[in-house]
């Protein structure tokens, strides 16, 4: 028993060193250990009697731990003093285009990732490349009381499909039913499926997620396609699960995507589409039947809806209403776009839109510097544009499980107010780069006094590091004062710049 | 024309009895910690500072020394030439200092 308190007090005085050690700056670090190691083996032989722990010797022990930590703290903050003068060799890289655009690329990347790793993200920007189909309606019995009664027989959709039309070229049908459904050795559960014929989706359009290439097409099983809300309560959101086999009734079938609910928006709410060969339904009786029309159909539509009637073999007729569900909903694409119109219309709010290129010389740059600058800013506002987009996206979908109007409302939000305050970034960032050499102008030294505006010039001027130019950015624009001006340095200022490259 | 400026750095009196310690033989952080009665967050940072200003040099005991002991083995400290004269130094700043801790050759006398 002594034996394991002992061992466990000295688990936890190295624990104490091993803390300590983090402190150590990384290239002393294993050094710093092995010597606090091995001075603790000596303390410990020294302290503690043969025969096991004693309070007081453990007490000591302790204190001679924690000593470490005003050592380690030592070797930190000395590290830290002599930081500057190793900085000194990335000087040039400090303030310059190259350290701005790699900043903006690496913020590009983490917001990439982290849209990559959030699946609602993917499901948002899968469902947005998905143009929604065209010319989609609903076929419903003329007199019915309501679209959710499903009254056609598969039957008619059979007879439909089996023939040619000038007016549409595809049918597909769905009826909904309760099943139980086991996966593995859980216990089954009762799902709301919709048994569709196997060209539901191909014909509807709708994207389906976490697809593996030709699942879809593989013959076989049949196939089944989970809600994504159900994905994410049964099965914790796992893409794993696309593959693997279920249980409905006696009947096995495989998982090949997950479909975002907010894409359906015909009757019945299906936990799961089960996609089946046109035969295995044949019995299942009324259903809901979804065409698509040609463009010859579409000139026939009226608000939105258009009247079939069908005759029988025994010439009866009987009509049917057919209502479009290509209903357009905006896609975080979209909401996008909108965004950042919205953000270029409020820009000239928030600030000038001009550079202010003007000069107090003729002096200019050569023409390659000119076009330089020009792709600088260029590339700025190439980079915040996709970052805008997946930043949006991770704010909007970082809570949110699945595309809601919350969700997108945040992105909107998220979008503009990244758009806005990028895009004025961007543009103060040129303003303050030296049309030379593109670094930031620095050391700003307040010339002139308020109270004297309009007998002379007042302002803050800025130099540029490299020797190029000085920027004179006005306290209070006047008329004849009234942006920023650049003054280009020539070889007379060098004595200024000692050392630095001011070509 | 002098000044009086020394070259000599002056240390603290915590610095110049570890120096005065590894002089006395106690080369090893522990033993500088007994001689001393200084706490190890005073002994190891001073120790480290008088490395840092090269009065004080540090090595590895050999392993196979350690190894016949059956110990880790230690990390020795040694006085500098720059050490030797800032502690003559420091003795005359501080007279009790070889009192505190007797060298090796003050006691076999």
């Amino acid at each position: 028993m002594i034996r394991v308190i002992t061992a466990a007090l000295h688990a936890l005085d190295l624990s104490l060193l091993q803390c300590a050690s983090l402190m150590v700056p990384g290239v002393l670090r294993a050094e710093w250990r092995r010597e606090w190691r091995s001075e603790l083996w000596h303390v410990r032989r020294a302290s503690a009697p043969p025969s096991g722990a004693t309070f007081g010797a453990e007490c000591d022990i302790v204190a001679f731990c924690l000593g470490a930590y005003q050592d380690a703290w030592c070797l930190r903050r000395h590290a830290q003093r002599n930081k500057p003068a190793a900085s000194l060799a990335t000087a040039p890289f400090r303030g310059s285009a190259a350290q701005c655009l790699l900043m903006l690329v690496a913020v590009f990347v983490t917001t990439y990732a982290l849209a990559l790793f959030q699946p609602e993200v993917r499901m948002a920007t899968h469902s947005s490349r998905s143009a929604a189909r065209s010319g989609l309606i609903l076929i419903q019995v003329q007199d019915q009381e309501g679209p959710t009664k499903a009254v056609i027989p598969f039957e008619r959709y059979r007879n439909w499909s089996l023939h040619s039309h000038l007016d549409f070229d595809g049918f597909a049908f769905y009826r909904m039913s309760r099943e139980e459904v086991t996966a593995g050795a859980e216990p089954p559960s009762r799902w709301r499926v919709a048994l569709s014929s196997a060209n539901l989706f191909a014909l509807l359009g709708f994207p389906i997620q976490l697809m593996g290439n030709g699942e879809i097409s593989e013959p076989g099983l049949p196939q089944m396609i989970l809600s994504y809300t159900l994905w994410k309560n049964e099965f914790g959101g796992n893409p794993g699960i696309v593959g693997s086999l279920l249980r409905i009734g006696r009947r096995q079938v495989k998982i090949v995507g997950v479909a975002a609910d907010r894409v359906w928006k015909l009757p019945g709410q299906p936990d799961a589409w089960l996609l089946e060969p046109d035969l295995a339904i044949l019995g299942a009786g009324a259903g809901h039947i979804i065409a698509h029309l040609t463009r010859q159909g579409r000139a026939e539509m009226w608000a939105d809806r258009v009247n079939i009637t069908v005759y029988n073999p025994d010439h009866s007729e009987q009509d049917y209403l057919g209502t479009s569900i290509s209903e357009h909903t905006p896609t975080p694409w979209d909401l996008y776009r909108f965004a950042v119109l919205l953000a270029l219309l409020a820009l000239p709010a928030v600030t000038s839109v001009s550079l202010s290129e003007y000069s107090v010389s003729s002096h200019r740059p050569p023409w390659p510097r000119r076009l330089a600058r020009g792709m600088y800013l260029g590339g700025k506002l190439t980079l915040l544009l996709p970052i805008a987009y997946y930043a949006s996206l991770d704010c909007a979908y970082w809570h949110a499980s699945q595309h809601s109007p919350a969700s997108e409302y945040a992105q909107l939000f998220s979008t503009f107010v990244i758009c806005l305050f990028g895009f004025r970034w961007a543009i103060l960032d040129q303003r303050q780069r030296c049309p030379v050499c593109l670094k930031r102008v620095a050391h700003p030294a307040q010339v002139g006094l308020a109270s004297r505006t309009f007998l002379a010039w007042n302002g803050t001027e800025l130099i540029c590091t490299g020797g190029h130019t000085l920027l004179h950015v006005p306290s209070l624009p006047t008329s004849w004062f009234g942006a920023q001006r650049w003054l280009y340095l020539d070889s007379s200022w060098e004595f200024l710049f000692a050392g630095t490259d001011a070509g | 024309m002098g000044l009086g400026a020394s070259s000599d750095p002056k240390l603290s009196h915590t610095a110049a009895m570890i120096l005065q310690a590894i002089h006395a033989g106690y080369i090893y952080g522990f033993s500088v910690m007994e001689m001393t009665g200084l706490p190890s967050g005073t002994v190891y940072p001073a120790m480290r500072r008088l490395e840092r200003d090269d009065l004080i040099r540090s090595h590895w005991e050999k392993q196979s020394i350690a190894d016949a002991e059956q110990r880790p083995p230690r990390k020795y400290y040694r006085l500098t030439a720059a050490g030797k004269s800032t502690l003559d130094a420091s003795r005359k700043r501080y007279p009790l200092l070889e009192r505190l801790i007797p060298s090796e050759e003050a006691k076999s006398v």
